[in-house]
């Protein structure tokens, strides 16, 4: 098990090293292949692992293991270790299973791209620096993996290094990312500062007896919560994760829905101790999931860009995952966040797909009637809709109806808000969801549709490998390599959910439990009531979708309203305007008033009065003999009466 | 009476030494320089001479006076017109610095003799009659100061050489003179 | 008995600055070089004025090690003087600013 664990860390690492040490000595294909076969080895590690701690008994499933010291000055040791436990493991087999799906998809997907060893070689450090996060021993590597894997998501958005709109939704998304990281960096500083220890249990167990008042406690909670929001695109946060789009469409599958973004929530569980002894940040936390759920939602109605929309609903699904960690229903949030892999990365996969056979083509005004043309995609594209949306038996519903069953058995203003605002979220991701499905399967083939409907490779152009070097397709549609991890998915995102049943069989959150005690149980009765509920309102917000693409009109009319969702609430403009503008200004004027002047003309000025000095100096060199004898006499004269002086 | 003619000899010797050195630095023609020089050596080997320093005196008159000095006078007359020395200017800070060292180092000397080193200097040793002789000197050149002695001649040789070397007209020269 | 070591030294000392005067003040070389002569000379002045305050004959012996430095002193320097006159340069010290080689 400890074996197959770090086999689990190190191989994608691996993977990223052989493709960059051998550069263009192999070829693209494989590099492809090494990366998806690394990262497919890591997945087989963690199976390895989670068999083998399934096998013991509660208590004794956390293994902390240690390779060597890593840093060591003096008394003050940071070893290099992984923790395996229920929690980590599921973040594992989940980042190294789906992301070894989609590293396989973007075998095909990536085909002819400019510089795919650079993206294989990216995708398997990603991998690695996920593992990094989720595995690190101690609060150090912790933020280690929360570093490295925001540099990984930087370099995967700025794929596209030509295209001017990548390289700033990159930059966006990695600043956003800083402030987190600054203050998530800062909380862990004041809590490492009380209790002297970089270990989580030690911290842990100080942070859960009480000693720490409790303003410590919710500055450094208030701090990780920062952070998480940063990494998860939550409100405040959030506004980078929509650019992020502007990477190809595997890395947004990977990265921004199933595994980076749910970093967030992967911290508070793992940390939740500190949430526990400061209860009014973890509700906070709830609030912001539930406010988020909304917001993205609503947002979501008015996109008009494929994987814009799929975005927004990651954004507010993970407002879910929040909600649930918020009010201490942590088995629920990691349900959730598994289920969502699998339907998020579908969604995002289906898409590629279709944007693959369109030849680039995002905007789904440009689409419609795909669903003759390419009736494979259509199907498991439907699959994932309907999980995203919660329809039973599919997984979605299992975990979104637990976490709204659990606002609902904490009871209390806070609780009954909460509950409230997941159930118009389920409402709003069924229209948003389904808008998306009839825009772009439905109705009459456009022009586009047609164009390319005469099957893959019919008068395209893919970069400089054409037609031959292109897989087999299947169905027309797409490359096996393609299409084959789309359907794993889609079996995924149908039977995941049966993994909780409530009052039945719940092993997966007995799994969690042993880590992270839930705060809040619903009663089967409770959950049974949520779930009809919760179906009735997606139902209702599908009928909604279909009925307004019926009429051709759109689900939020012309107007005022429709401006600002446009505008998505306006949150960039906010932004730029307090932060941008602002800092914009500071810089210049520092420039004009303290560098220029000051620090560049100093230098200038350093350099005048050396060169001053030195033609200064240079008088003396006056050629006359007559004057070096001078200066001779003069010191022997000094001499004399120095030594007249001293004797 | 022995004594106070020591001392007319030992001051009229001293003026003469003077007066010659300061009519070397005032001539024009360095003829006259050259001339005022071998008056301020006599001098000096009268004064040697009261200081029981014979063979030093008689070195003096012989290898300074008659030999150098002499090279002097030939080349200043090869030099001919040439060789004219006017007080032409040169920057004035130069003129006034060379008396103000030149007395500086004087009144220095004299300054530390009078008031630090006047008990020193104040009893001379006893001599016998063979101080200063030839064969004293010859007997420590050849014993306890062997090696100034074989260093002393080589540089001698080198200047010879050197001399030769200067002398010595160059391929470009020929067209010149 | 004469006079004492002391008036050797003040001798010395002042043939000594006139020399120095001489040096810096005199443009011609051959004025300048006789007035190191005359420097030379004073310090041979002390060193045998010290010799027989001591009673040792060694100040005699180093006079006349430096009576024969500057003889072999002087040769050269007459030889460079003739050099300059060889090549039609002034007599003058403040002329020879740029010398090379």
């Amino acid at each position: 098990m400890i074996v197959g664990s770090w086999v689990c860390l190190l191989a994608p690492l691996a993977g990223a090293l052989l493709i960059t040490l051998a550069g263009t000595h192999i070829s693209r294909s494989t590099a492809a292949w090494i990366s998806t076969g690394s990262v497919f080895v890591g997945f087989a590690g963690a199976l390895v692992a989670f068999i083998q701690v399934a096998g013991e008994s509660a208590e004794e499933r956390s293994h902390l293991s240690t390779a060597y010291t890593w840093l060591g000055i003096g008394q003050f040791e940071v070893p290099m270790q992984i923790l395996v436990d229920p929690v980590s493991l599921v973040m594992m087999m989940i980042i190294t299973g789906v992301g070894g799906l989609i590293v396989w998809y973007s075998v095909g997907y990536m085909k002819g791209e400019d510089e795919e060893r650079r993206y294989f070689a990216y995708m398997a450090f990603f991998v690695f620096s996920m593992l990094m996060l989720v595995m690190g021993g101690n609060l150090l590597l912790l933020l280690v993996g929360w570093g490295l894997v925001g540099l990984a998501s930087y370099l995967l958005i700025g794929f596209y290094h030509d295209r001017p709109e990548a390289i700033a939704a990159a930059k966006k998304a990695f600043i956003m990312n800083a402030i987190g990281d600054a203050a998530m960096a800062l909380g862990f500083f004041l809590l490492i500062s009380k209790t002297g220890t970089l270990s989580y249990s030690e911290n842990f167990e100080i942070a859960s007896s009480g000693q720490l008042p409790t303003s410590t406690m919710n500055l450094i909670a208030l701090g990780l919560l920062v952070g998480a929001i940063a990494k998860s695109a939550q409100l405040p946060l959030h506004t980078w994760l929509p650019d992020a789009m502007e990477g190809p469409t595997p890395v947004s599958a990977l990265i921004h829905a199933a595994t980076m973004v749910t970093a967030g929530v992967y911290l508070i569980v793992r940390t939740h101790e500190i949430f526990e002894a400061a209860p009014n940040v973890q509700h906070l936390a709830a609030i912001i999931g539930g406010v988020t759920i909304i917001v993205a939602g609503v947002i979501a109605l008015v996109q008009w860009d494929i994987k814009r929309v799929i975005a927004y609903s990651t954004m507010s699904q993970i407002g879910y995952m929040f909600l649930a960690a918020g009010i201490g229903s942590y088995g629920y949030a990691m349900f959730h966040l598994f289920t969502h892999a699998f339907f998020k990365a579908l969604l995002f996969l289906a898409a590629g797909v279709i944007i693959h056979h369109l030849a680039g083509e995002q905007d789904v005004r440009k689409m419609g009637g795909l669903k003759s043309v390419m009736p494979y995609t259509h199907a498991v594209f439907l699959i994932g809709a309907l999980a995203l949306a919660g329809i039973p038996p599919l997984s979605g519903f299992w975990s979104k109806d637990g976490i709204i069953s659990a606002a609902l058995a904490d009871g209390g203003a806070l609780g009954f808000t909460l509950v409230a605002l997941g159930l118009v979220g389920a409402l709003l991701t069924g229209a948003y969801t389904f808008r998306l499905y009839y825009l772009v399967f439905h109705g009459e083939p456009s022009d586009l549709v047609l164009e390319h409907a005469g099957g893959h490779g019919a008068g395209h152009a893919h970069g400089a490998e054409s037609a031959a070097g292109h897989d087999e397709h299947g169905h027309g549609e797409g490359p096996f390599s393609m299409l084959i991890p789309v359907g794993v998915l889609a079996v995924f995102s149908t039977v995941a959910g049966f993994l909780v049943i409530p009052g039945l069989w719940e092993p997966f959150l007995h799994w969690i439990d042993s880590v992270a005690e839930p705060l809040v149980i619903a009663t089967v009765a409770q959950d049974y009531m949520t779930s009809a509920i919760a179906v009735l309102l997606a139902g209702t917000g599908i009928w909604l979708a279909r009925s307004a693409f019926r009429e051709g009109e759109d689900l939020v009319p012309q107007g005022r309203l429709r401006t600002i969702l446009e505008h998505k609430l306006y949150f960039d403009e906010l932004y730029d305007a307090l932060f941008s503008r602002p800092s914009q200004l500071a810089a210049n004027l520092l420039r004009e008033k303290v560098e220029e002047p000051i620090i560049q003309d100093s230098l200038g000025e350093i350099g005048d009065r050396v060169r001053e000095a030195g033609s200064g100096t240079a008088r003396l060199q006056t050629g006359l003999l007559r004057s070096y004898a001078l200066a001779i006499a003069v010191s022997v004269v000094i001499l004399v009466v120095v030594f007249m002086a001293v004797r | 009476m022995g004594n106070v003619l020591v001392w007319v000899i030992w001051i009229l010797a001293a003026l003469a030494c003077v007066g010659s050195g300061i009519a070397v630095i005032s001539f024009t023609n360095p003829f006259y320089s050259a001339l005022a020089l071998i008056g301020n050596l006599a001098s000096l080997a009268v004064l040697f001479l009261l200081a029981s320093a014979e063979f030093v005196a008689a070195a003096q008159i012989l290898v300074y006076a008659g030999a150098v000095m002499v090279m002097f006078l030939f080349v200043i007359a090869y030099l001919g017109g040439r060789a004219d020395a006017p007080f032409a200017g040169g920057p004035q800070w130069l003129q006034l610095g060379a008396f103000v060292s030149g007395a500086a180092i004087m009144i220095a000397v004299i300054v530390a003799l009078i008031t630090k080193a006047s008990g020193g200097l104040s009893d001379s040793a006893d001599i016998e009659r063979s101080f200063g002789s030839p064969a004293e000197i010859g007997r420590l050149f050849l014993t306890d100061h062997l090696l100034a002695f074989e260093i002393t001649s080589v540089v001698l040789l080198i200047a010879a050489i050197g001399g030769v070397v200067l002398a010595t007209k160059t391929e470009a020269e020929d067209d010149d003179s | 008995m004469g006079p004492g070591t002391t008036w050797y030294i003040a001798v010395a000392a002042i043939l000594f600055g006139i020399g120095t005067i001489g040096v810096i003040l005199r443009r011609s070389p051959l004025i300048v070089l006789l007035s190191l002569e005359i420097m030379l000379n004073s310090s041979n002045l002390a060193l045998v004025g010290f010799s027989r305050h001591f009673g040792t004959v060694d100040g005699q012996i180093f006079a006349i090690c430096v009576m024969a430095v500057a003889a072999a002193e002087v040769v050269l320097g007459l030889g460079l003087i003739v050099a300059f006159t060889r090549r039609n340069m002034p007599l003058d010290v403040d002329a020879a600013m740029e010398l090379r080689g």
